[in-house]
């Protein structure tokens, strides 16, 4: 049965706030459905300010923790949007869409162990994962990499490789060196990596993938209008094969992601 | 309070209320169906629909700016064929008008189209908007927009090939937009709508490039619409046949104004990606408003703009 009219798009009363990392801020707030609803991977697309205003469109964000009713999510300011619902204070209300877009596409057989791969805010879809990779007894772990030790936000994941370009924790060095001696020396039976960062370490860990023969989901952060599919904004380059396949040169983050299997996108 | 009636026809098809949905803003409806009672709405003006699929353009196609946001989508559609086979009959499940908006590189294209929708029709489809000026393609029509006798050559031939509407869809991107507007009534167009998006551009100063892939875009959202209204009121001047009003539409008091200028309907564009329910929401504070007002109909609003007598002797 289809829900009922914008039973989706809710007003949220926010409930509590707090700095996770600098420059990392956390919005807890009510919303039964999308708590309720949410799967790994998913994300809601918020409104800076409540109603027809400047900034206009709304912004995507992974849906980082639920808790009974209530969800969380993870905001970086990094532009007049972000910047302004990273003032949001309690009480206040967020105009939230969501969740969108598919789950990650770990509900399955086709590996045995989940290896995370985490760079910066892309953090932010990982506690669902882990939460589900748990409850589903999967063996894990999540290779995390920051410029220093104060920059994680680990609250909700588990089984941390940390690594640091400082050497302040953890492994000295990028996430996807860190990750690349592990494969090296086959610690992990048929792994898969579910990777959410910045844009070069994602083709990275593509790249790493590729060599070790593995399966590799990337969740890609693209501009946005709707996050519906309504407005086509938010196209990935699918690759020769997959093109091939669905006879489509672009498929949308939107809604057939955010997140894409190695095969099927050009990044 | 008596209700106002809120039915308006234009070319012999009546619209439960004045309230469309714009080309590309709320996809083939399947997209928005979770969201919105479609059955609600005036109409739907479905995707630019072209002889063959178009995969649309290279990222990135969206950049947000001042109180609106630039697109450059590149008329990405499922091509006519599909149209016709899945999305037309899908639509028909619905208690609302649906009009076919068509984009073409060449009058034959766009007789092409027109054909294949015109021989596949179902029952609720009202008739069809002609692209001729989407500015994100370097085929997309816009070199007819831009010119007036080739939009009326095509207006013409289109006309012969159907009694459904027939609605050109005006760009502003000319001096005036007064000579299509009375070429598009003398070629036998049913109705005129406009603004499609205004060509517009945005710079990342780091990397000293342009953020839409193909350089320049199109213009929506509020920041457009005292563009829209200057448009639509200089082609409500210029021609008699009714106006389609698009432009930066969020409010009903903002239909209020396009209405009052001289739009008989207006479509809901960039609205629709932060709220797919808005145009049912706008419906019903327009109602209301004018039911407050005491407006019989919405059809007395059309037009009723007051310019005094003073100003309209010195040419305003």
């Amino acid at each position: 049965m289809q829900e009922k009219p914008r039973s989706k798009i809710s007003l949220s009363k926010v409930l509590e706030k707090r700095e996770v990392a600098p420059g990392l801020v956390i919005l807890k707030f009510h919303n039964l459905f999308v708590a309720t609803e949410a799967k790994p991977g998913q994300f809601v697309n918020v409104l800076p300010k409540v109603g027809f205003s400047d900034p206009l469109l709304r912004r995507p964000f992974s849906v980082y923790n639920t808790q009974g009713e209530n969800v969380e999510i993870i905001i970086q300011d990094h532009g007049k949007g972000t910047g302004i619902l990273a003032t949001t204070q309690v009480g206040e209300y967020l105009d939230v869409l969501g969740p969108l877009g598919k789950p990650w596409n770990y509900d399955n057989d086709k590996y045995k162990t989940a290896l995370l791969v985490i760079g910066g805010v892309g953090v932010a879809s990982m506690p669902l994962l882990t939460r589900s990779l748990i409850q589903e007894e999967k063996t894990f772990a999540a290779y995390y990499g920051a410029r220093n030790s104060s920059l994680f936000a680990d609250e909700y994941l588990s089984e941390i490789k940390h690594s640091t370009d400082d050497g302040s924790q953890g492994f000295h060095g990028s996430v996807i060196d860190n990750l690349r001696k592990d494969l090296k020396a086959r610690k992990y039976d048929q792994p898969k990596l579910f990777v959410c960062g910045p844009t070069g370490m994602m083709r990275a860990a593509i790249a790493l993938a590729n060599d070790f023969t593995i399966p590799c989901e990337v969740s890609l952060e693209t501009e946005m209008a709707c996050g519906i599919g309504i407005c086509q904004g938010c196209p990935i380059e699918n690759s020769p094969s997959e093109a091939e396949k669905s006879g489509k040169k672009f498929q949308l983050v939107c809604t057939h992601g955010p997140s894409f299997e190695r095969e099927e996108i050009v990044l | 309070m008596s209700m106002t009636d809120m039915r308006i026809t234009i070319g012999g098809v009546e619209f439960q209320n004045p309230i469309l949905v714009a080309s590309g803003t709320y996809g083939y409806g399947s997209e928005a169906e979770a969201y919105c009672d479609i059955s609600g709405l005036g109409g739907i003006v479905t995707k630019s629909v072209s002889w063959k699929p178009r995969p649309g353009n290279y990222p990135r196609r969206i950049v947000e700016t001042a109180s609106g946001m630039l697109n450059s989508i590149g008329l990405a559609n499922v091509g006519v064929h599909v149209f016709v086979e899945e999305k037309l009959p899908y639509l028909a499940n619905f208690n609302t008008k649906i009009i076919a908006n068509i984009a073409a590189s060449s009058i034959d294209e766009y007789c092409k189209v027109l054909e294949h929708i015109e021989a596949n029709a179902t029952k609720n489809l009202a008739g069809y908007e002609i692209n001729v000026s989407c500015p994100n393609v370097k085929d997309g029509g816009l070199s007819f927009g831009t010119s007036v006798s080739l939009v009326e050559e095509l207006t013409k031939t289109l006309r012969a090939q159907t009694k459904k509407l027939l609605i050109i869809k005006l760009t502003p991107n000319v001096t005036s937009v007064a000579p299509f507007a009375a070429a598009c009534e003398s070629a036998g167009a049913d109705a005129i709508s406009l603004i499609n998006t205004v060509l517009g551009m945005s710079v990342d100063i780091h990397t000293r490039r342009p953020r839409l892939s193909t350089v320049t875009g199109g213009l929506s959202g509020p920041a457009i619409k005292p563009i829209a209204l200057a448009k639509v009121y200089e082609a409500r001047k210029a021609c008699s046949i009714p106006i389609i009003g698009i432009g930066g539409i969020t409010s009903a008091s903002d239909v209020m104004e396009f209405l009052i200028v001289g739009a008989s309907l207006v479509q809901i564009g960039t609205a629709n990606f932060v709220n797919p329910n808005i145009g049912n929401e706008i419906n019903s504070d327009l109602h209301e408003m004018l039911s407050k007002k005491g407006i019989a109909s919405v059809q007395d609003l059309v037009a009723t703009l007051e310019v005094s007598d003073k100003m309209k002797a010195l040419g305003w």
